[in-house]
């Protein structure tokens, strides 16, 4: 089976190179026979991964030790869910599955229908040229089907810190975002370079932009996630090299899905919006290279490999080669419209592209700190969480406000005097309800400063919501309200995610800015009274697993005359690995967390604990709920019949005329 | 674009006071050590190796006392702060706190963490079958 995998991954190299060339052979005139022999070619190139993916997989299920794969991440006392994610926990088996990722994803762009063959036979040839990189590199630097020099009797196993549930998705998730993320770009050099420069590409790549977005914010939240439950010192980021380098692409990411909006509806930022599709992309094998590089230090990943290089070579090709396009094709790319008020959408676009352009660079530029001081001062300089801390707040509260204002601005035009009126109102009220937070004794400006903003954000949506139901609908408020979210879809969706995203700032500033932390020392009915709970610890207990030693703490947590909640920080001793982990155990509500550590046994139940009171957390992991599912409500395809519904506010013709003139009495008779 | 370039100011100057006042330097034990005399009393990170035999750790497991091992010079770092549950000799280790001479205090110590791409060395443990549980 081995050889057979081995083979199957040469195979699958010469068949996706050879697919991407006859993809991108022919120029703008479309060569069915190159098409359909290049299709075969993928989908032989795909099956010959799938075989290799499979042979690696049933390895790690049967605990099959002559692969040097298996020897290294996996053992017979994991459990089978952990033996199967160790596929995707290794250099060679996160490659594998991320390049049939790819090459699946590569399939479905292959055989959609769509209005530009061209195009997409030319993306479609990119995609697979990049599978074709990722197989070269297991082939010639990491290959998942190298043999153990000595069959072992056992693996090394997992390592502990990664058998947690989120291990499972998470890895994974952030593979099928970095695939999905190849093929906007390929979209986007590929109507550069056949000078296709039209909305076609918009509305192919914004399905798979959005996909990726969504992917790659669940991944994030995910190892976010992983961190605060797992590593045991209370945080969830840690501005940690490896954690930036996946958030940078998140973040032109989201620049670019408003960027496309702004193009198809106003002819507007259409330079930046191709770059950042191929930037965002960039930045995913960036991300790449710093994990796989070993020049940073990062609680992620120690390790030194070439490999990484490879991917920060695949970066600058791409960044390169997208340049020369741009520049190439600046006179298709010029804006077809000036910007028409300071208060328009596409002037709200602009701003927060600049600040989340802003914002990815300030991110960068602390994470390459070090390996530039090396070279500019002779010394690796590293910043602290200070650094993001200093600069992020105003980037944030800018976006915010950017946000916030959306409903109730139109396209190609000032707001309408209604609307103005609507806006002041909002305005006026966010205002009373920051006056509220200040009196109930709220005192940290920036966090005073992102509930008013919360606040208008929240009111500015309804109030857009009501307004349309009212003046946009012949009917009853109810069935107005109803109509409006059913013709305007996907555009409530995305002000849902916005809220969502809102929900998240609330929680990282809560959590910033309130947490507090106290190191005890208890015996065996100990009582504690702390940050307004009554926390009583009332025994050490003791037991062995099949694969691990178990020591938990049992305590007894109130809070405000509640009945108790009982919580069982532990420490794990892994036999194999002979290495201790800390488990924590946390309360969570929509206030915050209480989150306990047991450090250490002193002895006679004596015991060493760390106890976190973090407020707002929760309302990280909601918000990512409610961001991402809105997104998917977003992404659905609007039907045939749906689109005949005009939503003027979304219209090019909006700049023209007002809401008020459509609807009014005079115009309807 | 005024109004881009005084804001991207502003923050450019918010950010250079930001990593004034958290900057580091991040050495090797060489390197701290050759530089002793510029670095002393200057808060760094060092990586370098727990050497075998040198790994004290209290029973609170907030203390510790080791020697950090670089090619060619030794640093020995004493810890006050919560210990990484993977802290053992002749692992590589990352310690973040203030130069002394000879010593470095540290209050901060981050080791390799799961190494997702690198498989650590347990020939011997697997020729044996399974690890001894710790004493």
């Amino acid at each position: 089976m081995r050889v057979l995998g081995e083979a199957c991954l040469l195979m699958c190299l010469v068949a996706t190179g050879y697919a991407a060339v006859l993809s991108l052979m022919g120029g703008s005139r479309l060569n069915r026979g190159h098409s359909r022999l290049a299709a075969w070619a993928a989908l032989v190139g795909f099956a010959a991964l799938s075989v290799t993916l499979v042979a690696l997989a049933w390895a790690l299920a049967s605990g099959d030790f002559s692969y040097q794969y298996v020897a290294n991440y996996s053992s017979r006392l994991l459990k089978w869910h952990y033996r199967l994610s160790a596929l995707w926990v290794g250099q060679a088996g996160s490659l594998l599955l991320w390049a049939w990722m790819t090459a699946a994803l590569a399939l479905v762009l292959r055989f959609l229908r769509t209005l530009d063959p061209v195009l997409r036979r030319t993306a479609f040839g990119l995609v697979m040229g990049n599978v074709c990189f990722l197989v070269a590199v297991m082939v010639f630097a990491a290959d998942p089907m190298a043999a153990s020099l000595t069959t072992p009797r056992e693996g090394t196993g997992l390592s502990p810190l990664l058998q947690h549930p989120n291990m499972l998705v998470h890895p994974p998730i952030v593979f099928l975002a970095y695939a999905t993320w190849s093929v906007p770009c390929a979209l986007a050099l590929a109507a550069l370079g056949r000078g296709r420069l039209n909305t076609t590409w918009i509305h192919l790549a914004r399905p798979w932009a959005m996909a990726g977005w969504v992917l790659l914010g669940v991944g994030l939240l995910l190892g976010a996630q992983w961190a605060y439950q797992e590593l045991g010192w209370g945080g969830y980021w840690g501005w940690d090299p490896v954690e930036n380098g996946s958030l940078l692409p998140w973040l032109t990411g989201t620049a670019l899905i408003h960027c496309m909006l702004a193009w198809r509806q106003r002819e507007r930022l259409k330079k930046t919006a191709v770059s950042l599709a191929i930037v965002t992309f960039g930045l995913c094998n960036f991300a790449t290279f710093l994990t796989r590089s070993g020049i940073f230090s990062s609680v992620h990943a120690f390790s030194e490999s070439p490999i990484g290089w490879m991917f920060l070579a695949l970066m600058g090709l791409l960044l390169a080669g997208g340049a020369v396009l741009v520049v190439r094709r600046r006179g298709a790319l010029a804006a077809q419209s000036a910007l028409s008020h300071i208060l328009a959408r596409e002037t709200l676009i602009l701003i927060s592209t600049f600040l989340l352009v802003l914002f990815t660079l300030v991110v960068m530029t602390g994470t390459l700190v070090a390996p530039l001081s090396k070279i500019f001062v002779g010394r690796f300089v590293q910043v602290g969480p200070a650094f993001y801390n200093n600069v992020l707040p105003p980037i944030g509260l800018g976006l915010l406000a950017a946000t916030a204002a959306v409903p109730l601005l139109q396209w190609g035009a000032p707001p309408t005097p209604a609307r103005r009126r609507l806006l002041v109102l909002c305005l006026a009220v966010s205002g009373v309800i920051v006056t509220v937070a200040l009196l109930a004794g709220m005192r940290e400006p920036i966090m005073l400063a992102v509930v008013g903003l919360a606040a208008l954000t929240v009111v500015t949506l309804l109030a857009a919501w009501l307004y349309e139901a009212r003046h946009r609908q012949s009917l009853p408020l109810w069935q107005g309200l109803l109509g409006a979210l059913r013709n305007g879809r996907r555009k409530y969706a995305a002000y849902c995610v916005h809220l969502g995203i809102i929900c998240v700032a609330i929680g990282v500033t809560g959590s910033s800015l309130g947490t507090q932390r106290k190191e005890v020392t208890l015996d065996e009915g100990d009582m504690l009274n702390w940050a307004g709970r009554q926390i009583h610890y009332l025994r050490l207990e003791q037991h062995q697993l099949s694969d691990k030693l178990v020591a938990e703490a049992v305590l007894q947590v109130a809070r405000d005359g509640s009945a108790p909640v009982e919580l069982r920080p532990a420490r794990h001793l892994h036999l194999l690995q002979n290495d201790w982990t800390t488990e924590v155990a946390i309360e969570s509500s929509w206030r915050g967390d209480f989150y306990t550590v047991l450090n250490a046994g002193l002895g006679g139940g004596r015991v060493v604990m760390t106890l976190v009171d973090n407020p707002m957390i929760c309302w990280i992991w909601g918000g990512g709920v409610v961001a991402t599912t809105a997104a998917m409500v977003a992404m659905w395809p609007v039907s045939r019949r749906r689109t005949e519904i005009v939503d003027l506010d979304s219209s090019p013709v909006a700049k023209s005329f007002s809401v008020e003139q459509s609807i009014s009495p005079a115009s309807a008779a | 674009m005024a109004a881009a370039v005084l804001v991207a100011t502003a923050i450019g100057y918010l950010a250079f006071l930001g990593a004034a006042t958290s900057w580091q330097y991040y050495l090797s034990v060489d390197e701290a050590v050759t530089d002793a005399s510029v670095l002393v009393g200057h808060r760094l990170r060092v990586s370098g190796c727990v050497a075998t035999g040198s790994l004290l750790i209290g029973d609170d497991r907030r203390q510790a006392t080791f020697d950090l091992e670089g090619e060619r010079h030794v640093l020995h770092v004493t810890c006050s702060c919560l210990l990484p549950d993977n802290l053992t000799e002749g692992i590589d280790v990352v310690v973040e706190g203030v130069l002394g001479a000879d010593v470095i205090r540290s209050d901060k110590v981050i080791t390799r963490c799961a190494s997702k791409y690198q498989p650590a060395d347990t020939t011997a443990i697997r020729d044996e079958g399974l690890a001894p549980p710790a004493t």
